[in-house]
């Protein structure tokens, strides 16, 4: 697991890339709760460079979609391939995130 | 080579090399990627499953994974002389609920029981054997 980190228009941009598994969730969850923690409350996360996500990286993903909402930030997702977006589904995510096609439409709507 | 095995110690780290031999045995019997991907999933859930459950925190042990193509299906296997620990036996998650109650509890399980085709466990030997299968396309 790497994570590419940007900044665009106030909102911050990460991007995972590899397994978000059992491995990968723990760097992946504490990068996304010390950004938010230290002010990043714009967040835009891009998927589109992952393999795969299982219920570890969705815990990740959840907490820190909490820690966003506690500081009335926003956190988007976007660039899910057809196979990830069918991981959300299954887990019943879908309905609990954001989710944007592309970076620009996703950083439209984490600004 | 229609068969490959692992062992691993029951730490979470070692479930990248697990993921690196399905990869590559993937790879060398032609399986699509999304099948590999759907098999590493389960694997991770199971395993990291086994890791927190069937062992204690400073118990050390070893756990074997098995994988094998045949009659159009990957068979795995995962071994491991823990506790008994039956992951079919839980509860499932509740997916209704709204963001501030959703945990994650029961997903893993919900998982390999939704991308797999057949999940079969038993308690064999005092040893826990969970066999999981996927179909593959046809060739």
């Amino acid at each position: 697991m790497e994570l590419i980190e940007n900044t665009r228009d106030g909102v911050i941009i990460v991007e995972p890339r590899g397994r978000i598994d059992s491995v990968g969730s723990k760097p992946f969850g504490d990068r996304l709760t010390e950004l938010i923690r230290s002010g990043s409350h714009n967040m835009l996360i891009d998927l589109q460079q992952i393999l795969y996500i299982s219920s570890a990286g969705f815990r990740s993903l959840l907490i820190a979609r909490k820690l966003v909402d506690e500081v009335n930030g926003k956190l988007v997702l976007c660039g899910m391939s057809s196979e990830v977006k069918r991981l959300f589904e299954i887990g019943a995510f879908t309905d609990l995130f954001i989710i944007c096609t592309n970076r620009d439409e996703g950083v439209a709507k984490a600004k | 080579m229609d068969r490959v095995e692992l062992r691993i110690a029951n730490r979470l780290e070692e479930i990248s090399r697990v993921a690196d031999m399905v990869e590559h045995f993937g790879a060398e019997h032609g399986v699509p990627g999304q099948i590999v991907n759907d098999v590493n999933i389960a694997l991770d859930e199971a395993l990291s499953n086994i890791v927190s459950y069937a062992y204690g925190p400073d118990e050390q042990g070893e756990i074997i994974v098995r994988l094998a193509c045949a009659a159009g299906e990957l068979r795995v296997e995962i071994e491991d002389a823990g506790r008994p620990f039956d992951p079919l036996q839980r509860a499932p998650p509740d997916l209704a609920k709204p963001l501030h109650e959703r945990s994650v509890g029961g997903l893993g399980i919900h998982f390999i029981k939704s991308l797999m085709d057949e999940v079969a466990y038993a308690r064999i030997d005092g040893k826990n054997r969970l066999r999981l299968k996927k179909r593959l396309p046809a060739a």
